[in-house]
C-alpha cells in the first residue's frame, strides 16, 4: 500500500469510527472521504481479496447474501457490502471496515449497481462476475435493457480474465461475444414445447437476426429455453441446472439442482433463480452440494425481507415492488398461499419509487381475480392510479376499500376478514408504512429494508 | 354483448415499454360498459395488416432497438395502414407509434429512420436531453383536460392538416417550443402521454370507441353509449 493509500485508509477508518461512535451512522461518508484523499484507493484495498461481483436488475441483494452464506461453508473469511451500499463509496467503506483475516486469502462478495461495475473493475480484477437478470426497471432513472447490459459490459471489458457466471435463461446474456470464460445456469426441468412469450414481454428479439424468439420452455418474463426459428440462435449449454421444481409456497421452495434436492425458506420463482446463482458460485469455488444445502437451510436471516408482522392478530407481510417483472413474480408467489388472504396495494411516485407510475399497467394484476380475495385496500400518495388499476383488473367495488392515508390503512388492516395480509408497496410507501407500524409498536424502528 | 369490434394491437410484442398495454385494458374496461366486446389481436413482424379486418387500432411506444426493427417492418404495412387511416379508421398511437405514423424520426445514434408518412409530422432528436415529467394539456375544441407523464427524446413537429391533441398547460409537449402536444388527424389520436393515456383520460377511450362503433354500424343508435359518463381516475 502506497503512503497516500495508507493515509487515505487511515482517514476513512477514523471517520467511520467517529461516525459510528458519536453519530450512529455513516455507511458512505467514510468511503467518500477516502476516495477524496486517494481516488485509486480501491486498488490498494481490494488487492488482497478474491472478488465476486454480483450485478443485475432484480435479486442482487438476496443473491449476494446467499452467496456469502454458501461460500461461508468452506471459506473462513468473507467480506460483503451491506444492502443498498452498492455504489463506489459504499464499496470502499466495506473494505475499510474489514478486519484483517488471520489466515488465507479472503473473499469479497460485492453487490454492485449496474453502472458502478466499471468503477470497481478500474481498480480490481474480480475472480468472477454474476449476472442475475436485466429487466426494464424504473425508466426515468435507468435506461433500456440493452443500455443497462452495455454499462455492465463496459466494466467487464476491464477484466477479461474473470469468469462470468450468468443466467443462461436470459437471451441478453448470450447476445455479445466476450473474451471471458462464461458459465451459465438455468432451468432445465420441462419437456420441450414451442411457443412465444406473452405479448407484453420485454427483450424478445433475437440478438442475431432480429426475429421474435420462441421458447421450448419458459419460467417468467423473457427467461427460458429460448431459440430462434429463423437463424438457430439458442440458449447456451448450461453448466448448472435446475433439474426439478418441487413444492412452492409463499415461504418456501423445494427444487433439485443437478440432481440434489434443496429447500430455501422463501417463496417465489425469482428467488429460486437467486439460489441457483449462489449455488453456481459455490460450485465454481468448489463448495460441495451438502455444504450448499446446509447454507440454504441454516441461514434464515438472509430472507429477512419477508418478515411477518403481527398487527393485533393479523399476520402482515410487507413486500417491496418496484418494477413489472418483480411485481408479477410477487403476485404469482402470494397466489401459491393455500390460506385465504387480504391484499393491500400502496403506491407512491417519489424519486426512489420511480416518478412515472405507468409500470403498474405492465403488472398482471388480472391474475388476482381468480384468487378469491375478500378484501383489497389501495392507498398511498398515488392511490388513484393503483385504485383504477385494480378496478380495471376486475376487483369488484364491494371488496375494494380506498384509503389514501396510511395510518388509516393500518386500522383497516385490523378489520379484514382474513388472518393473513399481504402489503405490496413501492419503496417510499414501504418506509412510511414501517414508520407508522414502528410508532404503534408493532415493529422496532430501523429494522428491515 | 350486443356489439363486437376487432382491435389491432400493432407490434404489441415489441412496442410496449411504458405500460402501453394499459391502453388496451382501459379500452376493454370502457367497451364493456358500452355493451361492446373487443377482439384484440397483436399484429407484429412479418404479419399482414388488412385494413378491412379491423375496426380500431392501437400502436404503442418501444425501446430504441425495437423501434428500429419496427421502422423497417412497418413499411410492408404502409399501404394498408394508410388506407385504414384515410377511411376514418380510429387509431391511437403513443410515443414511438406516433413517430412512426409520420415521415421520419431521428434514432438514438443520430440516423434518420423512416415512418410511413400517413400523417404529416416529422420527429427530430435533441442532444443529451429528454422531456421527462408530468404533463397537463387542454383540447381547445372539446374543452377536455388530459393528464399524463411524458418521457421522450424526440421532438415532433406537426403538419398543416394535423391538429394538436391539446395545448400544453404544464410540461413540454411535442417539441418544447410550439405549445402543442400530440396530434389529431381524422380519427387518429397521437400523443407522447404515458400513464397510460386512456387510463387517466377515459374521454379519449370513449371518443375512439364511439368512432369505431359509428363507422362499423352506421345505422345503429349509440345515444346510450354516448351518454356514458367517465369518472375522473386521476
Amino acid at each position: 500500500m502506497s503512503l497516500r493509500s495508507g493515509f487515505a485508509t487511515f482517514a476513512g477508518r477514523s471517520s467511520y469510527w467517529f461516525l459510528h461512535t458519536f453519530l450512529h451512522g455513516g455507511s458512505s461518508l467514510p468511503g467518500k472521504i477516502t476516495l477524496k484523499l486517494d481516488p485509486n484507493i480501491l486498488k490498494a484495498l481490494g488487492a488482497n481479496y478474491d472478488v465476486i461481483v454480483i450485478t443485475g436488475t432484480n435479486g442482487k441483494t438476496l443473491t449476494t447474501a446467499l452467496t456469502v452464506s454458501v461460500l461461508g461453508q468452506k471459506y473462513p473469511s468473507i467480506l460483503t457490502n451491506p444492502t443498498g451500499s452498492n455504489m463506489e463509496q459504499g464499496i470502499v467503506t466495506t473494505f475499510l471496515n474489514a478486519k484483517r483475516p488471520k489466515t488465507g486469502r479472503p473473499i469479497a462478495v460485492l453487490e454492485v449497481d449496474e453502472a458502478n461495475v466499471i468503477k470497481v473493475t478500474k481498480y480490481i480484477q474480480p475472480k468472477a462476475f454474476v449476472f442475475t437478470n436485466i429487466f426494464r426497471d424504473q425508466m426515468d432513472r435507468y435506461g433500456e435493457i440493452y443500455t443497462t447490459y452495455q454499462k455492465i459490459l463496459d466494466g467487464v471489458a476491464l477484466a477479461p480474465e474473470a469468469t462470468i457466471i450468468a443466467n443462461g435463461d436470459s437471451p441478453l446474456f448470450n447476445s455479445k461475444e466476450l473474451p471471458n470464460p462464461i458459465q451459465y445456469y438455468g432451468f432445465d426441468d420441462q419437456p420441450d414445447g414451442d411457443f412465444k412469450a406473452k405479448p407484453n414481454t420485454d427483450g424478445v428479439l433475437c440478438p442475431v437476426c432480429e426475429h421474435i424468439l420462441h421458447y421450448h420452455s419458459l419460467t417468467y418474463s423473457n427467461q427460458g429455453k429460448y431459440f430462434c426459428p429463423n437463424c438457430g440462435f439458442h440458449r447456451p449449454e448450461l453448466t448448472y441446472r435446475l433439474t426439478k421444481l418441487g413444492e412452492q409456497t409463499p415461504t418456501s421452495s423445494t427444487f433439485d439442482l443437478d440432481g440434489h434436492s434443496y429447500t430455501i425458506g422463501v417463496g417465489g420463482t425469482y428467488n429460486i433463480y437467486n439460489a441457483l446463482a449462489a449455488y453456481a458460485v459455490g460450485r465454481f469455488l468448489e463448495v460441495s452440494p451438502d455444504q450448499i444445502s446446509q447454507a440454504f437451510t441454516a441461514n434464515e436471516r438472509v430472507f429477512g425481507r419477508q418478515e411477518v408482522i403481527d398487527v393485533d392478530g393479523k399476520q402482515v407481510t410487507i413486500i417491496l415492488v418496484k418494477n413489472p417483472v418483480g411485481l408479477d413474480q410477487v403476485l404469482h408467489m402470494i397466489g401459491t398461499d393455500t390460506h385465504q388472504f387480504s391484499l393491500v396495494g400502496l403506491l407512491n411516485a417519489n424519486y426512489a419509487d420511480g416518478i412515472d407510475t405507468s409500470w403498474i399497467w405492465d403488472g398482471d394484476f388480472e391474475q388476482l381475480v381468480n384468487l378469491d380475495i375478500p378484501t383489497v385496500i389501495t392507498g398511498g400518495e398515488r392511490y388513484k392510479d393503483i385504485t383504477f388499476r385494480l378496478k380495471v383488473a376486475g376487483i369488484p367495488d364491494s371488496h375494494h376499500i380506498v384509503e389514501p392515508d396510511l395510518e388509516k390503512v393500518v386500522e383497516q388492516i385490523k378489520l379484514v376478514p382474513t388472518e393473513r395480509v399481504y402489503v405490496l408497496a413501492t419503496y417510499t410507501a414501504m418506509l412510511q408504512m414501517r414508520k407508522i407500524l414502528a410508532a404503534k409498536g408493532y415493529i422496532k424502528e430501523g429494522l428491515g429494508v | 354483448m350486443t356489439y363486437e369490434l376487432n382491435v389491432a394491437h400493432l407490434y404489441g410484442d415489441l412496442m410496449n415499454t411504458y405500460g402501453d398495454v394499459g391502453n388496451i385494458l382501459a379500452l376493454n374496461y370502457y367497451a364493456k360498459q358500452m355493451d361492446v366486446h373487443l377482439n384484440v389481436k397483436v399484429v407484429s413482424l412479418e404479419e399482414d395488416f388488412h385494413a378491412a379486418d379491423y375496426d380500431l387500432a392501437f400502436f404503442g411506444g418501444g425501446q430504441d432497438f425495437e423501434q428500429t426493427i419496427v421502422s423497417q417492418d412497418i413499411q410492408t404495412k404502409k399501404a394498408e395502414l394508410t388506407k385504414f387511416i384515410e377511411s376514418d379508421g380510429p387509431l391511437l398511437a403513443i410515443c414511438g407509434g406516433f413517430q412512426l405514423l409520420g415521415h421520419y424520426y431521428i434514432g438514438a445514434n443520430g440516423e434518420k429512420l423512416p415512418g410511413i408518412g400517413a400523417l404529416d409530422h416529422y420527429t427530430l432528436a435533441q442532444d443529451n436531453n429528454r422531456f421527462i415529467g408530468n404533463i397537463v394539456i387542454k383540447n381547445q375544441e372539446t374543452g377536455e383536460t388530459y393528464h399524463g407523464f411524458e418521457n421522450h427524446q424526440g421532438r415532433t413537429f406537426l403538419g398543416t392538416d394535423e391538429r394538436p391533441l391539446g395545448n400544453v398547460v404544464s410540461g413540454k409537449g411535442n417539441n418544447g417550443e410550439d405549445g402543442t402536444e400530440g396530434a389529431i388527424y381524422k380519427n387518429v389520436y397521437c400523443s407522447y402521454f404515458h400513464g397510460p393515456i386512456l387510463t387517466r383520460n377515459g374521454d379519449i377511450a370513449k371518443h375512439l370507441l364511439i368512432a369505431a362503433l359509428k363507422r362499423k354500424f352506421p345505422t345503429a343508435d349509440f345515444s346510450q353509449q354516448e351518454a356514458l359518463s367517465i369518472p375522473a381516475t386521476f
